[in-house]
């Protein structure tokens, strides 16, 4: 968070594909991705350690997470993007989304959009995931209300429904 | 003559598993946090911090960073101290001891020195760096005891022997007891220093409007906030507007005043909105865990009786009061546990010490005397040969036993919740076979804790023309779902439906007084007060509705929102057709709680009376497994189970009771503050780790019991388990390995060091 | 003031990265790079993205090696195939570093140029001997990764340089096993407080072939070949590992932080040294 010459970085024009839709804007050499997010509007992603610890700046990047808050917008030109808010679609919660809803996954929430785009991206890359295995994706989003429990629960719901032969939207 | 309803049914919504109320935002991430508050032309704040423990302030040139770009001010104590317009500058709830900006002297690393103040975050930065303070080192005192002690420095002038705190309670004669006993066991537990880790920083913005200052913070106590500002800045209270929006946690991080003095002085001098959010570091330099060594000292008969306890209980200060004075008296009356003690004597103290100031910590003075006492209660159990869990129904607090405050107890459930937590985890089952190099055991815990005494909550309840209900408490949603909770319980009191009830977010120029959302207490205090308005507005909307229907108010009967005729049940009329009728947009009403002043505090020096209005309770037991070659501690089951007397929303009881053991886990096994001359050390979430989903026992359950009366008294749940789980952890590892550890945390270190000693090898 | 160039070839990498040998910094994944940016430790007036070398990423099984490209992820690495099969203890090392955000972004290249001594695939790469190809604008060497980490977040690699490349020598007839210990003190998500990877080839039942490296205890990972010859031409029995165990324990001087004092990480480098021997010695 310091730079030592006072001189502002040099600013580019950049094109963001957030949530599919293409962005405009200018964004410094220096800028962190979550600090362009956030400008955009989209406040699901925040940040919490500053050091890529605690998952709450997780975004998807082509599909895989990432933390925003040690991503440099400016290398992620020509990347997919998506956030908490791309997952809902024509005004409906995604499967994982659902599932967080129904199985109550959520006390204060500031860490929860960084745990469903997680949840989200191992079921997508891992078709046969099992609950241990999305537990272990899981290590690095931190909670401190202590909400795993049910995160879990939600997470147990959508690989058993996965197995009985759905798949995650 | 026919039985009446005067008063509603219940709708059944208390009780009820509700989800919260803005659930869908909170899982897609478009919930709004103050971190996401911005107002016009805002400009934004930096804070410059001292290195040193203690220091003169001897210089601060500013010239260098006011010449930067983007920059509008450089502000230090002096500007402030200076200014007419903040004629109080000093705040702090227990004593004004604290300046928005070091005055004279810094008193601990991370004191505030200077405020940047720019046009935008990163011009900010930029200036902080030129800022250049002088200081001249002092001598520091990082150790409560060593600040006690004489010739100690002296860190506040008006208390030369840096006292923070100093209150005794006695029962009984000590010295009889202690004669009587059989044996006599006697320890020193250490508690270190935490952090809270709330995961949305302390963040403020501050506006003045001429007179009128708006201040929005993420912070727990919004209407003491207003108190302060108010009178730092010589305001009538009406003038400050403090707003929050739910918090992204608090667990005692935000409580009592941290940023908002700073923000608003800056946003005075400067003439423009000022924003200011911490970085994680700051938050670490900002409130911390009170470290605490408790001294215990028990006699007891052969058979297990408790006959006598003396306990010296000190913590550090830091280099703020905070709330020290009065959380130190809090300390006492929880220390003895649940336990009936006929004679015992307890003194507490504080002392300032150059460190992070202390505030609260989710389960608050509480957990340090807990792991204290319940680690103390096993060490008596192992000298005399008993089980943990024998000796503990011997001696717990049964109704109507007397405490050690002198009140007599009531409504009090401890033996229910060790045999609850007991067999949640299979105490008396077999151990099965054990893997080589590992070993198992299993310990308990069980707590109490009372009540802020004296605290205040005020409601409004009102009915609008459509029927809807909307409730104005300046109680907090920090993830404890309160104000789905408050409408819970407004709904059940005006028998209407939970979807039709909206609680707003705390705003103090709408919503009453509230003292804090803290100590467990907002269902019972902000819940007897919405219980209050709720019954006026019943009445009030009785006599409307009798008038309009032509019936005297004992002929009407109350249904589901609507006003009917007792006799036969027609002219059914809803509320917000009475209210229409009756010519009104609205029809509110108030209600208040506050808690009897503690009149046990009265001497500070001798406690005694009612110390809580009632006491909270939660126990807790595991089952661990050491790797007895690492020393490593692996929580395999942990049942937690608190008093909730009754429940408003099961989840949200569960979420309290269990996130309450994963936090506690922290602190029992690896959270510490860690300091070397004077500074901490470790002030990130790399070099301080908080539990993570792995951390989370395999098997983990938790109870919350309940009366068996329709309206029993709400026991708030926010903080039971967490004060049980570091003693059940310490227990366990004493059965387990023989090793006794007296020192938080459990780090695998401490144990391998003990299993040494405990096996005489030591390389 | 920091700028952000984007070079499409290594040569206008070098020759960035020399024009400015002090404030250019190469940038992979960024995620040690940014994090100390973050932190203030350092302020690089020019970043030199590495993103559009392509070329530099994948895994590619040769004669005798595997050649995994400098900007392949640690991700990559960990499910790779070809690395399962053939150096299962990299994998494993690469699947453990911090969390999943961070593997996605990490590179292997970036892995070695920081030389954090708490991290895991150094410990592995050293034990396998691996070399990295290092490309300046002059000049390439190759250069083993033992030589290449030389302290506390340091390395030998010119300003000008950068990692293009990592290769492991894979096993010949030999039959090869290999395990990787991460050993965290505190909570699972923690930085190790020892690290231990152990590789031993055997021919006939007896060790042909044997590295044991210690990592996260001191700056640089330490190896001590001189410590594990009593093991050649032996089976690999339990005498033999508990001596290799304590000696290597007495040989390192471990430095102290909040994981861990100098005495644990004796007492663990000892106990972790001794389960990875006895894991690859069992059948």
């Amino acid at each position: 968070m310091t730079v030592d010459d006072s001189q502002d970085s040099p600013v580019a024009h950049m094109r963001l594909s957030v949530n599919g839709v293409h962005r405009d804007i200018e964004v410094p050499d220096d800028e962190a991705l979550v600090t362009s997010l956030r400008k955009l509007g989209f406040t699901s992603v925040r940040a919490a350690c500053g050091i890529g610890m605690c998952g709450t700046c997780t975004v998807q990047v082509d599909g895989m997470v990432a933390s925003s808050c040690l991503l440099l917008t400016r290398q992620v030109s020509g990347c997919e993007l998506v956030t908490s808010e791309g997952l809902v679609e024509d005004g409906a919660l995604s499967e994982v989304q659902q599932a967080f809803l129904d199985h109550r996954a959520y006390q204060c929430s500031f860490c929860i959009p960084g745990m469903v785009l997680t949840v989200d991206a191992c079921l997508r890359s891992h078709p046969s995931a099992t609950v241990s295995d999305v537990r272990e994706y899981l290590s690095g989003n931190l909670c401190r209300c202590g909400t795993y429990p049910s995160i879990l629960e939600a997470v147990h719901a959508l690989v058993a429904a996965r197995t009985a032969g759905g798949d995650v939207r | 003559m026919t039985s009446i309803n005067m008063t509603p049914q219940p709708t059944g919504a208390v009780g009820v598993d509700h989800p919260m109320q803005d659930a869908v935002d909170r899982v897609v991430g478009s919930i709004r946090f103050t971190i996401d508050h911005e107002v016009g032309g805002m400009a934004h704040a930096r804070v410059i911090r001292s290195p040193f423990p203690h220091a003169r302030l001897t210089g601060i040139d500013v010239k260098g960073a006011l010449a930067l770009p983007g920059v509008l001010a450089v502000l230090t104590g002096e500007d402030i101290v200076g200014d007419e317009r903040i004629p109080n500058p000093c705040f702090g709830v227990a004593r004004r001891d604290q300046w928005p900006l070091a005055v004279g002297k810094v008193r601990y690393a991370g004191d505030p020195v200077a405020l940047v103040v720019a046009d935008t975050e990163r011009h900010a930065d930029a200036a902080a760096i030129a800022v250049r303070v002088d200081y001249d080192e002092l001598p520091y005192v990082v150790d409560a005891a060593e600040a006690a002690r004489e010739g100690a420095p002296v860190i506040h002038e008006e208390w030369p022997r840096n006292e923070c705190g100093s209150w005794a309670l006695h029962h009984g004669d000590v010295e009889e007891g202690f004669a009587q006993a059989d044996r006599i066991v006697e320890s020193v537990y250490t508690s270190p220093s935490a952090n809270p880790v709330p995961l949305e920083p302390h963040v403020a913005v501050a506006q003045w409007n001429d007179q009128l200052l708006q201040v929005w913070s993420s912070t727990q106590w919004p209407s003491i906030v207003r108190r302060e500002l108010a009178h730092m800045f010589g305001l009538a209270e009406h003038l400050v507007e403090v707003r929050t929006y739910p918090l992204g946690g608090g667990f005692g991080a935000k409580g009592q005043v941290k940023i908002e003095p700073l923000v608003a002085s800056a946003a005075r001098i400067v003439g423009v909105p000022v924003r200011l959010e911490l970085d994680r570091d700051e938050v670490f330099l900002t409130v911390a865990k009170h470290p605490a060594t408790i001294r215990v000292k028990s006699g007891v008969k052969r058979d297990g009786t408790f006959v006598a306890r003396d306990m010296e209980l000190v913590y550090a200060a830091g280099a703020y009061a905070v709330t020290s004075p009065s959380g130190t008296g809090n300390a006492l009356v929880r220390a003895p546990g649940p336990y009936r003690i006929p004679n015992i004597r307890i003194t507490s103290q504080a002392y300032y010490t150059n460190t992070v100031p202390g505030g609260s910590f989710r389960g608050a003075f509480t957990n340090q005397v807990a792991f204290a006492y319940e680690s103390h209660v096993d060490e008596i159990a192992s000298e005399l040969g008993m089980d943990p869990m024998m000796l503990r129904m011997k001696n717990l607090l049964r109704d109507g036993d007397t405490y050690a405050t002198g009140e007599a107890m009531h409504d009090v459930h401890f033996e229910e919740l060790v045999v609850n937590v007991a067999e949640g985890i299979g105490w008396d089952e077999a151990q099965p076979p054990m893997a080589p190099g590992r070993l198992r055991a299993k310990g308990l815990a069980v707590i109490l804790k009372s009540t802020p005494t004296p605290s205040r909550s005020e409601a409004r309840v009102e009915i609008g023309g459509d029927g809807h209900v909307t409730v104005y408490s300046s109680a907090v949603d920090m993830g404890q779902g309160a104000s789905s909770t408050l409408a819970q319980l407004a709904a059940e009191f005006l028998g209407v439906r939970y979807a039709d009830v909206r609680v707003v977010d705390p705003d103090t120029s709408t919503t009453p007084f509230d003292t804090m959302t803290a100590g467990s207490r907002t269902t019972f205090s902000s819940g007897s007060a919405i219980r209050q308005a709720c019954a006026a507005l019943i009445e009030a909307i009785g006599e409307l509705g009798a008038d309009q229907l032509g019936l005297s108010p004992a002929e009407l009967a109350h249904d589901e929102g609507h006003v009917v005729a007792a006799m036969d049940g027609s002219h059914r009329r809803s509320y917000g057709e009475v209210i229409v009728a009756a010519g009104l947009s609205s029809l509110s009403r108030e209600g208040v709680f506050q808690s009897e002043s503690g009149g046990a505090f009265k001497d500070p020096l001798d406690v005694k009376g009612m110390a809580s209005i009632h006491w909270h309770q939660g126990a807790a037991a595991v089952e661990i497994e050491v790797d007895i070659e690492t020393g490593r501690v692996i929580v395999l089951r942990c049942h937690g189970a608190s008093w909730a007397g009754r429940i408003v929303n099961p989840t949200r009881v569960r979420q309290q009771n269990e996130g309450n053991i994963i936090f506690g886990i922290g602190p029992a096994l690896f959270e510490q503050l860690e300091m070397e001359s004077g500074q901490v050390i470790n002030p990130n979430m790399s070099d301080y780790m908080i539990p993570s989903i792995l951390d989370v026992p395999e098997h983990m359950t938790s109870t919350a019991l309940v009366s068996s009366e329709a309206d029993a008294e709400l026991h708030g749940v926010g903080e039971m388990t967490i004060p049980a789980v570091a003693p059940a952890i310490a227990n366990a590892v004493f059965r387990a390995t023989g090793v006794r550890i007296r020192d938080l945390p459990l780090t695998a270190e401490r144990v391998l060091r003990g299993l040494r000693s405990v096996e005489g090898k030591d390389r | 003031m920091t700028r952000f160039v984007e070079p499409l070839t290594i040569e206008e990498a070098c020759s960035a990265l020399a024009a400015d040998p002090w404030g250019a910094k190469a940038l992979a994944g960024g995620t040690a790079l940014v994090l100390m940016m973050r932190q203030g430790l350092v302020n690089p007036k020019t970043l030199v993205s590495l993103g559009a070398l392509q070329h530099l990423r994948g895994i590619e099984a040769e004669d005798g090696f595997i050649r995994i490209g400098a900007r392949t992820t640690l991700n990559e690495v960990a499910v790779s195939p070809i690395v399962s099969a053939l150096s299962p203890s990299l994998a494993a090392a690469c699947s453990l570093v911090g969390n999943i955000r961070i593997r996605n972004l990490a590179t292997l290249g970036g892995n070695l140029a920081e030389a954090d001594y708490a991290s895991d695939p150094p410990s592995v790469l050293v034990g396998m001997d691996a070399t990295c190809i290092v490309q300046g604008s002059s000049a390439q060497r190759i250069v083993p990764v033992g030589e290449l980490i030389t302290g506390f977040y340091s390395t030998s690699l010119a300003p000008d340089e950068i990692i293009t490349a990592v290769l492991l020598p894979v096993a010949g007839d030999a039959h090869r096993r290999s395990s990787y210990k991460k050993y965290v003190s505190r909570s699972s998500e923690d930085r190790p407080c020892v690290g231990v990877a152990v590789m031993a080839d055997f021919n006939a039942g007896v060790v042909a072939h044997l590295s044991v490296v210690v990592g996260a205890v001191a700056e640089v990972p330490q190896r001590f070949d001189e410590l594990v010859t009593p093991a050649i031409g032996r089976p690999l029995d339990q005498q033999t590992v508990s001596e290799i165990a304590g000696a290597y324990a007495a040989a390192i001087d471990p430095m102290e932080d909040a994981r861990g004092s100098a005495w644990y990480r004796r007492q663990v480098t000892e106990v972790f040294i001794r389960r990875a021997l006895e894991e690859v010695a069992s059948p």
